[in-house]
């Protein structure tokens, strides 16, 4: 398991990172996503033998946000 | 896709209609000057937030619950609508019949009506916990000021002016958020329901500005009709975004939520100065604006002499106090004399913050008033309860 902190500067609300957390569901390989407005970041616990990075910001994209790995 | 030349009127479209036509319906009803139907209807003041409430739901608060709750929660509701819009598709190709939409328009109209049952027990709840902090006219204004700067700093959050803002946007507590999200999985009936339920806990920054209001009205009555007003503004717009699908929603968000921070700014800085007006402040706009202009100037507000005995008259008028400034000579005590003739608006509700003086006054009467002797050159400034309406008393 990988814990990585992303940076999603484009949030505009708290709902956003509720957006984001959905990739929970969504996401293969994901065990954990905790995203914070107020910080702007979005911290991911994913496997990386299921996963990787670049699949992660893929999938953030998709969701009309931008990701960049901190 | 389909594409039948005659189609048959959307249930859809019939229930935003008929939405949209019930609110218009309410505010007609409700909002009337003359309705003495309903008690709150009396009072102006309450009426005029009411109707704010409404008008902010219909407007701001509409589009900006669909910026933050549209993304998940119509997104639910408009994939149950394109499961329906398949199956009539498949229905259609086998019988030539196209198939009942009912299923696609109940779900939107049960999320709504769950919504709006749920914010307005909220409403009650929070005016009726905002009935123990409204103990005197000082708490009032302190707490004015409080929704006020919350206001104001939810604006200029949604203005991205600097990120200290972002703190004034309450986030959820993430085991909410993954109840919401699992359950808008759900495609039954009680699904819609529970998941409008469940918008309580994901206010918009409007959303939770009026939240904020209602704690302020201190009544559990008006906080219920205040969150049910902004709730049926905000339905027809819900309603019509859950059924074209999140994809207006996102573009409605880059456009129009400049808009909805001007209005809340707006709105914050205007229930900001009627907290300052309750606290007696010279520095509220109402109070340093009188002062520009000059009691000679013929727009000015007509400023009265005492009468001969040191008494005063103060018309208590539906539309605020007339005259507006009052003169009286220093160093002396007097009678202020506060004349009500079906006087029915929150210009009932006196309040002289300064002298920690409130009364509720008669819908027609005289009430006397005896105020200490003042310095010269000092003003007692008056207010309504709502800090709505003003004036002053200038001691010369």
């Amino acid at each position: 398991m990988k814990k990585q902190t992303f940076r999603v500067v484009d949030m505009s609300c708290s709902n956003c990172a509720m957006k984001l957390e959905s990739l929970e569901d969504s996401l293969e390989g994901v065990k954990e996503i905790n995203a914070s407005y107020h910080k702007l970041t979005m911290v991911v616990e994913y496997d990386e033998s299921l996963l990787t990075e670049e699949q992660i910001v893929d999938a953030v994209k998709r969701k009309g946000y931008t990701a960049v790995p901190a | 896709m389909s594409n039948n030349k005659t189609k048959p009127i959307d249930p859809v479209v019939i229930v935003t209609l008929g939405v949209l036509f019930v609110a218009i319906a309410f505010a007609l009803i409700a909002f009337q000057p003359e309705s003495n139907s309903i008690d709150i209807a009396a009072d102006s003041g309450t009426l005029t937030q009411l109707m704010v409430a409404f008008v902010t739901g219909l407007t701001t608060g509409g589009l900006s619950c669909l910026a933050v709750q549209g993304g998940l929660l119509a997104s639910s509701l408009a994939h149950q609508i394109e499961q329906d819009f398949a199956a009539q598709a498949t229905h259609g190709r086998k019988s030539k019949q196209p198939a009942s939409r009912t299923n696609s328009a109940l779900p939107i109209t049960l999320f709504l009506i769950a919504k709006l049952v749920a914010y307005t027990l909220l409403g009650a709840l929070l005016g009726w916990l905002g009935s123990f902090l409204t103990l005197s006219p000082m708490t009032r204004a302190m707490l004015m000021i409080f929704i006020g700067i919350f206001m104001v700093g939810n604006a200029l959050r949604m203005f991205n002016v600097h990120p200290i803002f972002r703190y004034f946007s309450i986030e959820p507590p993430k085991f909410i958020t993954r109840t919401i999200r699992r359950t808008a999985k759900g495609t039954d009936a009680a699904t819609p329901i529970f998941l409008g339920l469940l918008t309580v806990f994901i206010p918009c920054g409007v959303t939770q500005a009026m939240m904020a209001t209602a704690l302020g009205t201190g009544s559990a009555m008006i906080g219920a009709l205040l969150m049910f007003a902004f709730t049926l503004g905000t339905s027809p717009v819900f309603f019509i975004v859950a059924y074209l699908t999140t994809e207006l929603g996102a573009r409605l968000e880059k456009f129009f939520m400049r808009f909805v921070a001007v209005v809340v700014l707006i709105l914050g800085f205007v229930t900001l100065d009627g907290g300052l007006n309750l606290m007696g402040s010279p520095l509220s706009l109402q109070n340093l604006t009188r002062g520009w202009f000059a009691p000679s100037s013929g727009s000015a507000p007509i400023a009265a002499p005492a009468a001969s005995d040191g008494s005063l008259i103060l018309n208590v008028e539906n539309n605020g106090y007339f005259p507006a400034i009052l003169r009286a000579p220093a160093g002396k005590a007097l009678t202020l004399n506060l004349v009500t003739e079906n006087t029915r608006s929150c210009s009932r509700d006196f309040v002289i913050p300064a002298l920690n003086y409130y009364q509720l006054l008669p819908e027609t009467g005289t009430v006397q008033v005896t105020i200490p002797a003042q310095p010269a050159g000092s003003k007692l400034f008056f207010t309504c309860s709502m800090g709505m309406y003003t004036g002053q008393i200038v001691f010369e």
